[in-house]
């Protein structure tokens, strides 16, 4: 009865932990792609995968998985076992990939709540196809093959108890070859097999789903059944089947005193006799008939607890991770902010102004806590940003794949992956830069042939790169393919219908690349599996744009293209210079901050209008009176009493005029709550060293405010 | 008294039923459910915010969040008084949205039966600039209260003129 459990839980588990699995098996195989062959602890880690999705797949009744995984592990166990030599490496690994893909579209369909209902079929006549080639290349070495498990389809999860007068009992003990494999699963399908007739049941082990090394247990003692039911010795036997690898069944009928009294009940002195029949008998174990005390499981827990800590060890890492929901971590940021303002208050207190106080101590103490309380916010602010390296290793997948379904041999440089971003970003940004890499693959890059022909190496490269600058996290992806055809663009964008009747000479070059974003647009004549659908780069260009970024395009013709997403490190901390006008506060982001000039009154050039210039070393910026613009009161208006911060965005300038500068620091970029409406220029608001809260400044806003005009 | 205030609102649900929370601005006494009630601060600086509405008297900083603060007074089109030390912020979250309100003075808290609240006459509804907010009147110790829809109340000037009628039941419902 060890099955009733709550499968919701579980299946959280399962999901999660078989994600995790696969993502760690892609990385294996990924590593080892370029290699002759596996070395021998990616096939362990591979076979260990397998083998660990097989077990919980099929506690979850998801045959097809198990059945894919299973036979999957087969191979590995044969590699492993055998050590055979020339295994066709890539199509192993093509194997594996294939078999990790079937899994997570599984996986994704169960999440959705859909049956995953996927043929596995296919993928495992492929992968018996190729074990069979395997082992037929090398037979000669004589050595055993692996098992063969059969998996016997549970078609019912448990049946319910209950009571009647016909009832038998019977007690019912299976062995296995000593060869076998996996005991406690075949132990567990011949249990699944057995509920559909019997009434209810007792097993020992009782642990055979959760406890991987109950196999060793049930291998060495037998797995032992008790069975209450209405029917024969024979058509017991006959519905749990035959499975391979089982050595022996051994049916006794029993009384209900005995069913009822089960396995646990047994006093210690049976412990005894059990230990004392092991020791008597081990070669008589063919013919030893099931005693009471037989089943008695004390013994072989010792076993057991040692497996079991062999085992831990492997199973470690998996839980040193725990997902916290983002709003917990805000709100624990924000409660570490105000630890530090509470601290200023505390420290700067005017109590302690009084002279005279010995303050050693205290100072002593204060330190210590500043030193705390400014770690505490490292780590809070270090737990939300993560690396790019899990999103730039799928990359590497995706190039894998397509390259080799095109014939493109490309290699995939990686720079910058440990680049740390805000994990809401990395989320946004994997799908349009899976989309930007395919489109490199398949479009940028151009066939062996051509690259021979127009004197490149044959082999192609892709650049995935990301840094971070000026406050941005730029990630690109870099191709030394055939690049952008202007006038294919342009021509494709006209016939399109997507800039109206303008002549080429109307755009810039960065203009016309731009138009691969416009929807509706692709310039490849054949539409192929991985891209060319035209839906691809505007998607990303939005996907791109929900995070606040940009997505800029550079290419030269012939020697590759450039795709570079800008994105913002928003929630993350920005260096902000925080001045202020009239009464306000306001923070710009130092590093939209050119300069800081004084100005003489005769700098300041005005229109009729009011508008007004700067003339700054020849040139003329837009001048901005931020106190005008945003009506602030009690503000400086003299042009030579204040300062003028000349800000850069985009190549484009703007001064602004503020009363005077108070610091640069740190600040923590918090939205403006949304019941306030936006208001062009701010971007945020922050809250400074003393609880008073400041704006933050959007210089982009800024400036489109004043082009408008 | 904001502790005591906030020993109220540590009860149940049921407990907070019918219980209004008053507080005076100018000569009126206003109730608010008490449910909607987080916590009531003293008057603190507050950072103004440039272009907004005028009774967006700008944000305040609770504990590392920051909340937009409204003058109740304002809102309601009356004239804007000085702050004192009188003066205090009721948090208010209705729904996910949290908005501080600036009012004169809190009086306590009350226990209106809802079977006592009396519906505003329904003649006078274009008059008083402040008729949508209140969605019911209820007589306690021989004052007049007026009972205030919050949602109405934090919400948009032109969005509530649309559906201007229909919050009043709603409203009563709610309590």
């Amino acid at each position: 009865m060890g099955e009733d459990f709550n499968t919701d839980s579980m299946l959280d588990m399962f999901l999660y932990e078989s994600e995790q699995l696969l993502e760690n098996l892609q990385n294996v195989v990924l590593e080892r792609k370029d290699e002759d062959c596996f070395d021998e602890t990616s096939i362990n880690e591979i076979f260990r995968v397998m083998h660990t999705i097989k077990g919980s797949s099929g506690i979850m009744m998801y045959e097809n998985i198990t059945k894919i995984a299973h036979k999957l592990e087969d191979v590995f166990y044969y590699l492993r076992e055998s050590h055979p030599e020339n295994v066709p490496h890539l199509e192993l690994v093509d194997h594996v990939l294939e078999v990790s893909d079937f899994i997570t579209a599984e996986l994704d369909k169960i999440k959705e709540g859909d049956t995953p209902d996927g043929d596995e079929s296919s993928i495992v006549a492929d992968i018996d196809k190729f074990l069979t080639n395997l082992k037929s290349g090398i037979t000669q070495q004589g050595e055993e093959l692996p098992p063969e498990n059969t998996y016997v389809a549970p078609s019912q999860f448990y049946v319910a108890p209950t009571g009647n007068e016909s009832n038998k009992y019977y007690k019912m003990s299976v062995y296995w070859r000593s060869d076998t494999q996996m005991c406690n699963i075949r132990a567990y399908t011949a249990v699944y097999s057995l509920k559909e007739v019997v009434e209810d049941m007792q097993y020992i082990p009782d642990d055979i789903i959760s406890n991987e090394s109950s196999g060793d247990v049930i291998l060495k003692d037998g797995f032992h059944m008790l069975i209450k039911c209405q029917c024969s010795k024979d058509e017991l036997l006959s519905t749990m089947g035959e499975t391979s690898g089982m050595e022996r069944v051994e049916v006794n009928e029993c009384t209900q005193q005995e069913f009822e009294m089960g396995f646990h009940d047994h006093g210690p002195e049976q412990i005894v006799i059990e230990l004392e029949d092991k020791e008597k008998e081990p070669e008589k174990k063919e013919k030893k008939e099931p005693a009471p005390g037989d089943y008695v499981i004390k013994s072989k827990e010792a076993g057991k607890g040692k497996k079991l800590a062999k085992n831990q060890p492997k199973q470690q890492p998996k839980q040193t991770y725990i997902s916290v929901s983002v709003e917990k971590l805000d709100s624990l940021m924000d409660m570490i902010g105000e630890l530090v303002i509470s601290e200023a208050v505390v420290l700067q207190n005017p109590d302690l102004k009084v002279p005279g106080l010995d303050l050693t101590n205290f100072q002593k103490a204060a330190g210590q806590l500043a030193k705390i309380t400014t770690e505490l916010q490292d780590v809070i602010m270090s737990m939300r940003m993560m690396p790019l390296t899990n999103t730039f290793q799928k990359m590497n997948r995706i190039v894998f794949d397509v390259s080799r379904k095109l014939g493109k041999d490309i290699e995939l440089e990686v720079i910058g992956e440990n680049t740390e971003v805000d994990k809401n970003i990395i989320e946004h940004i994997s799908d349009p830069l899976m989309h930007l890499v395919r489109n490199s693959v398949d479009h940028g890059i151009e066939s062996k042939e051509e690259r021979i022909a127009a004197g490149k190496s044959p082999k192609g490269k892709i650049t995935l790169e990301a840094k971070n600058e000026g406050g941005k996290v730029y990630i690109i992806v870099r191709d030394d393919g055939k690049g952008l055809n202007k006038q294919a663009l342009y021509d494709k964008a006209l016939k399109n219908g997507l800039i109206g009747n303008r002549s080429i000479t109307d755009f810039s070059e960065k203009e016309i690349y731009q138009f691969i974003t416009f929807a509706g647009f692709s310039t490849k004549e054949q539409v192929t599996e991985y891209s060319g659908r035209g839906v691809g780069m505007d998607v990303v260009v939005k996907n791109i744009q929900a995070v606040g970024g940009n997505l800029e395009i550079d290419s030269v013709e012939g020697a590759g293209s450039e795709m570079i997403m800008k994105i913002p490190l928003t929630l993350a901390i920005i260096n902000g210079i925080v001045m202020q006008v009239g009464k306000s506060t306001f923070v710009i982001e130092t590093n939209a901050v050119k300069e800081f000039v004084r100005i003489r009154k005769d700098m300041i050039v005005k229109e009729p209008d009011g508008e007004e210039y700067i003339m700054l070393r020849g040139e003329c910026f837009p001048f901005i009176r931020l106190n005008r613009r945003y009506h602030l009161e009690e503000s400086l208006t003299e042009g030579e009493d204040g300062i003028v911060v000349v800000l850069e965005h985009e190549n484009k300038y703007i001064c602004v005029f503020i009363d005077k500068l108070i610091a640069e620091q740190e600040i923590v970029v918090k939205p403006i709550p949304p019941y306030i409406k936006k208001v062009q220029g701010l971007s945020g608001c922050t809250q400074l060293g003393d609880g008073s809260i400041a704006l933050i400044l959007d210089i982009a806003g800024l400036i489109a405010g004043e082009e408008r005009k | 008294m904001a502790d005591e205030l906030l020993e109220e609102l540590e009860g149940e649900e049921d407990t907070q039923k019918g219980k209004f929370m008053t507080f005076q601005i100018g000569e009126e006494c206003y109730g608010l459910a008490i449910n909607y009630v987080q916590e009531i601060i003293g008057i603190q600086p507050i950072t103004p915010v440039p272009e907004v509405e005028d009774y967006i008297k700008g944000l305040i900083n609770i504990r590392g969040k920051i909340i937009p603060v409204v003058d109740v007074r304002i809102r309601f089109k009356q004239p804007s008084f000085e702050y004192t030390d009188r003066t205090c912020i009721i948090v208010i979250a209705v729904k996910s949205t949290v908005v501080g309100l600036v009012v004169d003075r809190i009086a306590g808290v009350i226990t209106v039966d809802e079977k006592e609240i009396i519906l505003p006459p329904s003649l006078s509804q274009s008059t008083s600039a402040n008729r949508k907010y209140v969605f019911g009147l209820a007589r306690i110790e021989g004052e007049v209260k007026l009972l205030l829809d919050p949602e109405r109340l934090i919400q948009d000037e032109d969005v509530s003129a649309l559906d201007g009628a229909v919050s009043g039941k709603d409203a009563l419902a709610e309590v």
